[in-house]
């Protein structure tokens, strides 16, 4: 059974080295989003790739609207790998919404992660009173009308947008994959992503955790890094990548690189 | 030609007959000419007991939820039918030709079939029995309804409206053939098991849990967050889930009146019949009123109820205490809450296996207040932090919306309908009639939502009646499923559209705003490559397939012609030396990239060529192109002979003569393109180096010449290069190229960096020609960023550059490489690698090829690789120690900034009666400036000049924001603690990087220490220079005081500048005027005292010629 889940999510483990490290990538990619992050790390670690079960390289049958209606089942199938895989310690590196369930993961098993390495994550994406997330409700409805409307169009504006920076090749990657995503998993996706809020359980975390943010990133603002140095419980670390864009990896994977290492090294 | 209905009719047995009045009167109804597969299968699905409708819900695999699944089924059908043209209205409208063959397929299938031979002669002795029918009927072999649903279902339009509905076809057959009894194996029989996404794996082995989480979509209605809290109630220990997180309250809302409505399938067995108790608002009179009466009352009501439960082992309380903070006051834990706390733990403890305790709770913030209050709370409420991420509420209405799919249609395996996997080039021409008036509409829509955002849609006049989520399925059917498919296609074409243009940018924008449909037609050749193209991340070079595929046709024409004009150009050339080695240096670039073309795409059926190539071919115009033989050449004699030509031609001439040479044609010139000519024709016909040996120990000279004459402060250095420079090349030539490992690689340590550089380029001009030779990386400038305000602007490729984003250093590198095959690669601070290029490294010295991060190689074999550290090694670390104290380090100048200089004037001040005898001296203006140590400047250095250029340098690129350093402050001062760790760790990382640094360094070549640069020295030499011309223009009297910063900035310049007697000239020029301004300004006399120092902030406009030193210093 475990095989499996293995098999319907992709999961690949390469390299060598005695320590694992998982990759989980965000929403709108796959793991191959972290191909070029890979060699760099692949002597010293195990690395663990999986695929999110929204990400268009995995079946859509396996996605099932009444399961995935909240992170939790996205961390179900997280920890369902690593026990598969016989994981008893890892570093998890999670990008966008993995970060998020990586940080739901490492609340539920803590002593399963020694590190977290968070790329652009945010606890909450709307606004609050004293709380800024980057967007507003109304224009959140918005942007999922749009997608709607026309999900390619959409792709097509939003792409270049995430990627910020003027890097054709990241762009396209980007387009890609998230027009591989099914436009209606997509939409549900975002929905369950935006309509997720971990502030008030920020402070459970117990496990290490570095904040890697880029300089400029449409959806996320630095003043979230902050707030989750603040208040993420364990001992939190924030870098900042002086690049643009919610993709590092994409645009910027030898500077990304460093940092992840310097990351993992502490 | 249509069937009457009673001649079907006896085709099929009497419920299949059923089904078919049904659809006959369905197509009366709608008044349609003929009775079609559609219309049976919407009499089928409408049918009270529908096999159908059965089939539909048993093999359901997607998500969706069964009941929206089935209304996008009826709508599609609906729509369909709509669609369908309307006639008068029929009696009995004919059955159509397609139903009847599936009445006859579904005849042919139903006699195949061996275990329907009993019921036949079943049937047609009951056809015998009831005479109803002529005689030739009782031979017809009457079809199930099994099988009559069967043969529709493989009607392509009505298995595209099941695709577009979400089922598949296939999926429902074989629900039809099998009977319901299998239907757990049905499940598992389809081409894999399911995943175990939902199962805990330990608790797999409890039926219960698995079972309850096998089918989660039966219990319709139930989120995620209450399987959550009823699997914490579920455990043994902890099971009073306290729900943590923003949305806590809502979810525990909507858990308790779950229950409290006993919606079925909430609960297990085990957990059923519980009661729910909320104490919330009794705890909320207690806190604001501190009326504990009705608190105590209700608090023996729940043990009372507990009480019975005990009797008869069933049931159990749920006690809802509501949000945590209602127990808080002004923010304070009262004590009166003690009571209740050790009240609730009581009854915990008690009836402890019946009684669950939930609440909520906003963040854990505040629950960290009560445990610290109640260190025991956790175990005495058995309580489970259950972190709760959203909330259901605001989820109604996200179903997905199957409008949404027609875009993923075209991906095929994503969404498998057999009908539509056409080819979308022979599909777009099968267009239904109204195809075109949806493309527009289509269009036009697409247009609207791009440029108002507006939802509207246009083909609401189609679909008013339909609900906004079958809109766009209306209208995608209507326009056919090949134009959906050649839309998502034409997407993934854009994309690539977009990769052959340069400006992405200006691309993008008017793709955005133009409807992309013309494209594929328009553009065949990009579709072919666009198959061709492997879906995996694709590179630029090989985007740019379509592009070389015109390029190398139309390039190929020309070359034949063009060869010969070159060859005899290259025999008569009058240009220099130097010119005309940099030219065949870049038809070998040419040619090296046309092999590595080759290499690359055997096996590609078209031919991609790098980008660089091309360019470089352009650039060179079609006269500097290599016919193919030189292809053969041993890289090894190329390298020797083109070297020799123009180390002679350095030996025989003067360097500034080969500077000033273009343009002039002279005695010494003319033999230099003998020579050049003369080896060239010899290595083109591939002959080996015959030549040069006996210039081994000219070589030596020759190269130790120019090198001293670059850097005359490196004595040991220049000798050790040029020693083993010459001895390379030597070994070159009697080895025929034939070279061993690392070789070509010299390891320079130590400091002094202008001078490591300036070796570099003096080597590369010496053995190739020209000091465009040189590949210089500083693998440590992605760390910090280049301090281009500085002095030692980098002007050369830099390792992390803003145009480079996206790209690692290993590219950057190879790229570089590719572009100059010749050269000498100066890659500095190598310790300060970061992991992808030390791999590359090793590869490179290992195999003689530089691997880049897409596993393409470049030889290097014909290169000089210099590597840098200034890392002190034993070698020269006792040259560090002496000394210790000096005034100006290498660092510091290293950090120096082209500031502009002013004049000031003052009077002697007291301390200035210590004045030396030169009357000029150093001083430290700032004191605080100098007392900083060299690292700490450093890092406010960098952030300073970045964010200076970026307010100066607009013109160039303003990508990297000027926001960041914003960030960054806050976060460095905040975490001096951590930074400093973070040093310690970067330490530590050093540590590791250093054995491959010892390991990397032992195969090298040859390894040469730098001696640091004697800026004291230096120092001293520019005060008496300065002195001297100060007293020469305004007198012995005045006092001349140099800010140290300045002094560096001279240093610095001084260091950097590779023109003789610049300084000189500056002095006496720049310096010289503005001290004789000032002279007749402010009449100085023996008392004032002349004050040199720096503007901050103010960046040099003009510089003087050949030393970057200001052209101009402002008086004040």
């Amino acid at each position: 059974m475990g095989y499996n889940l293995l098999e319907a999510l992709n999961v690949r483990v390469v390299g060598s080295g005695d320590r694992h490290l998982v990759l989980a990538h965000g929403f709108g990619t796959d793991q191959s989003v972290w191909q070029r992050i890979l060699p760099l790390f692949t002597p010293s670690f195990r690395i663990i790739l999986y695929d999110l079960v929204c990400a268009g390289s995995v079946n859509p049958d396996h996605f099932d609207f009444t399961r995935y209606t909240t992170l939790d089942p996205y961390v179900d199938d997280l920890l369902n790998i690593l026990q598969a895989l016989g994981v008893e310690r890892c570093a998890y590196v999670g990008h966008s919404v993995s970060a998020m369930i990586g940080i739901l993961a490492s609340i539920r098993r803590p002593q399963l992660f020694s590190k977290l390495i968070l790329i652009g994550a945010s606890p909450r994406f709307l606004n609050d009173e004293d709380y800024h997330g980057g967007f507003e409700e109304g224009e959140i409805e918005k942007v999922f009308s749009a997608m709607e409307a026309n999900y390619e169009a959409w792709v097509n504006g939003f792409a270049p947008l995430a990627v910020g920076a003027d890097v054709p090749a990241a762009v396209r990657e980007f387009s890609r994959t998230l027009f591989n995503m099914r436009p209606d998993i997509s939409l549900f996706v975002s929905r369950t992503v935006f309509n997720s809020d971990l502030r008030g359980v920020l402070g459970l975390v117990r496990v290490p955790c570095c904040v890697i943010q880029t300089a400029r990133d449409v959806s996320v603002p630095a003043s979230v890094a902050e707030y989750l140095r603040t208040h993420l419980g364990g001992r939190t670390t924030v870098e900042i990548l002086r690049t643009e864009g919610h993709l590092p990896h994409l645009t910027a994977p030898a500077l990304l690189a460093q940092v992840l290492r310097r990351a993992l090294a502490r | 030609m249509p069937t009457s209905v009673t001649a079907a009719r006896q085709f099929l047995t009497e419920e299949a007959a059923r089904a078919l009045d049904e659809a006959v009167a369905v197509a009366r109804r709608r008044s349609h000419a003929q009775t079609t597969s559609l219309h049976a299968v919407s009499a089928l699905l409408s049918l009270p007991s529908s096999t159908l409708r059965d089939a539909c819900t048993r093999p359901r695999s997607s998500g969706y939820p069964s009941r929206l699944q089935f209304r996008a089924l009826e709508l599609s059908v609906g729509v369909s039918l709509d669609r369908l043209p309307s006639s008068k209205s029929v009696e009995d409208p004919p059955i159509s030709n397609s139903l009847m063959a599936a009445i006859k397929r579904s005849q042919a299938s139903q006699r195949r079939h061996p275990e329907s031979y009993h019921l036949q002669q079943l049937h047609s002795s009951n056809n015998n029995t009831n005479a109803t029918g002529c005689s030739q009927t009782q031979s017809i072999l009457k079809v199930e309804l099994k099988y009559f649903i069967l043969s529709i279902l493989d009607d392509p339009i009505v298995s595209r409206v099941f695709g577009e509905a979400g089922f598949r076809s296939c999926d429902i057959k074989l629900a039809l053939v099998r009977p319901p009894v299998t239907q757990v194996s049905s499940r598992f029989s389809r081409a894999h098991c399911p995943p175990i996404f939902l199962c805990n794996l330990t608790d797999s082995a409890s039926g219960r849990v698995g079972y309850n989480l096998m089918f989660p979509r039966q219990e319709d209605g139930v989120d995620e967050n209450c399987k959550r809290i009823r699997e914490v109630m579920a455990k043994k220990t902890g099971k009073s889930p306290l729900l943590v997180g923003v949305c806590a309250m809502e979810a525990l809302r909507a858990f308790t009146e779950s229950l409290a409505k006993g919606k079925y399938g909430i609960l297990d067995d085990d957990l059923s019949g519980l009661i729910v108790i909320s104490i919330e608002k009794e705890i909320n009179e207690f806190v604001i009123e501190r009326n504990d009466e009705k608190m105590g009352l209700k608090l023996k009501e729940v043990e009372a109820v507990l009480e019975k439960g005990n009797g008869s082992g069933e049931g159990g309380v749920v006690l809802h205490f509501g949000d945590l903070k209602g127990l808080i006051l002004d923010g304070v834990l009262g004590d009166f809450v003690t009571s209740l706390v050790l009240k609730l733990a009581g009854l915990m403890e008690v009836y402890g296996r019946r009684l669950w305790l939930v609440g909520a709770v906003d963040s854990v913030e505040i629950y960290r207040k009560f445990s610290d209050k109640f260190p025991s709370i956790e175990k005495d409420w058995d309580l489970h932090l259950l972190p709760i991420t959203s909330s259901k509420s605001s989820f109604d209405g996200a179903y997905p919306k199957s409008s949404l799919m027609r875009s993923f249609v075209p991906f095929g395996g994503l969404f498998p309908t057999p009908s539509d996997l056409r080819s979308p080039l022979s599909g777009r021409n099968q267009s239904i009639p109204r195809c075109n008036l949806c493309n527009e509409k289509y269009e036009q829509e697409v247009d609207a939502v791009m440029k108002s955002g507006s939802t509207v849609s246009v083909a609401d006049q189609y679909s008013e009646n339909l609900p906004s989520w079958l809109r766009m399925a209306a209208v995608d059917t209507s326009k056919g499923e090949d134009a959906a498919k050649t839309n998502a296609g034409e997407s993934m074409l854009s994309a690539k559209v977009l990769g052959l243009q340069k400006k992405w940018n200006d691309i993008c924008q008017r793709l955005h705003c133009t409807p992309t449909f013309p494209k594929l037609d328009t553009n065949p050749s990009v579709s072919h490559v666009s198959i061709v193209e492997d879906p995996q991340f694709s590179t630029d070079k090989k985007q740019r397939s379509g592009d070389d595929l015109s390029i190398n046709e139309s390039l190929f024409p020309n070359q034949s012609p063009s060869r010969q004009v070159h060859m005899q150009q290259n025999f008569l050339q009058k240009s220099t030396a130097s010119t005309s080695c940099t030219s065949k240096g870049r038809n070998m670039n040419f040619l090296s990239g046309l092999s590595l073309a080759q290499q690359t795409d055997k096996g590609v059926p078209c031919f991609h060529y790098p980008q660089q190539s091309l360019s470089s071919s352009s650039g060179c115009t079609p006269s500097s192109f290599v016919p193919p033989v030189t292809t053969d050449l041993k890289l090894g004699t190329i390298y020797a002979s083109t070297s020799q030509g123009s180390i002679t031609a350095k030996s025989l001439n003067h360097k500034e003569n080969l500077q000033h040479f273009s343009g002039s044609v002279s005695a010494d010139f003319d033999a230099n393109s003998e020579t050049t000519s003369y080896q060239f024709a010899q290595s083109s016909a591939c002959s080996g180096p015959t030549s040069g040996q006996q210039f081994d120990l000219g070589d030596y000279k020759s190269i130790r010449k120019v090198l001293a004459e670059k850097v005359g402060w490196q004595d040991d250095a220049v000798n050790s290069v040029s020693q083993a420079v010459s001895q390379l090349r030597h070994r070159y030539q009697s080895s025929y190229g034939m070279n061993c490992k690392g070789d070509n690689w010299l390891t320079f340590f130590g400091p002094d960096r202008v001078g490591k550089k300036r070796i570099a380029s003096a080597l590369a001009e010496a053995l190739f020609g020209s000091q465009e030779c040189l590949v210089s990386v500083d693998l440590s400038s992605q760390v910090k960023v280049g301090q281009s305000n500085s002095i030692f602007e980098c002007e050369e490729l830099n390792g992390y550059d803003v145009i480079s984003r996206g790209k690692t250093v290993s590219d950057l590198i190879a790229e570089e490489l590719r572009k100059k095959p010749h050269s000498v690669v100066f890659l500095e601070n190598v310790d300060k690698a970061d992991y992808g290029v030390q791999h590359s490294l090793d590869l490179a010295i290992g195999t003689g090829k530089f691997p880049d991060s897409l596993g393409r190689e470049i030889s290097i074999n014909n290169m000089v690789i210099i590597i840098t550290t200034s890392a002190i090694t034993k070698g020269n670390i006792n040259v560090i120690r002496e000394k210790k104290d000096i005034k100006f380090r290498e660092e510091r100048i290293l950090g120096a900034k082209n500031w502009q200089m002013q004049i000031l004037v003052g009077s002697v001040s007291d301390d200035a009666c210590k004045r030396n005898d030169t009357g000029v001296w150093v001083t430290a203006m700032k004191e605080a400036s100098t007392s900083i140590s060299a690292n700490k400047r450093k890092l406010i250095e960098t952030a300073e000049s970045s964010e200076l250029e970026k307010a100066e340098a607009q013109e160039r690129e303003h990508k990297l924001p000027r926001s960041c350093l914003d960030l960054n402050f806050p976060v460095e001062e905040e975490d001096e603690g951590d930074t400093r760790s973070g040093q310690s760790k970067s330490e530590s990382l050093s540590e590791s990087s250093e054995c491959w640094l010892a390991e990397f360094f032992s195969q090298v070549y040859k390894k040469i220490h730098f001696n640091p640069f004697d800026f004291e020295g230096l120092a001293d030499k520019i005060v008496k220079e300065i002195s001297a011309q100060c007293q020469r223009i305004v007198g012995t009297g005045v006092v001349l005081e140099i800010d140290e910063e300045v002094m560096v900035q001279i240093l610095a310049a001084a260091w950097f500048s590779d023109k003789k007697g610049a300084l000189e000239d500056w002095v006496s020029k720049v310096l010289g005027r503005s001290l004789a301004e000032a002279g007749s300004k402010y009449k100085l006399s023996p008392e004032s005292v002349v004050k040199l120092v720096a503007c901050e902030g103010v960046v040099v406009k003009e510089q003087a010629p050949g030393i970057r030193l200001p052209a101009e210093i402002n008086l004040k």
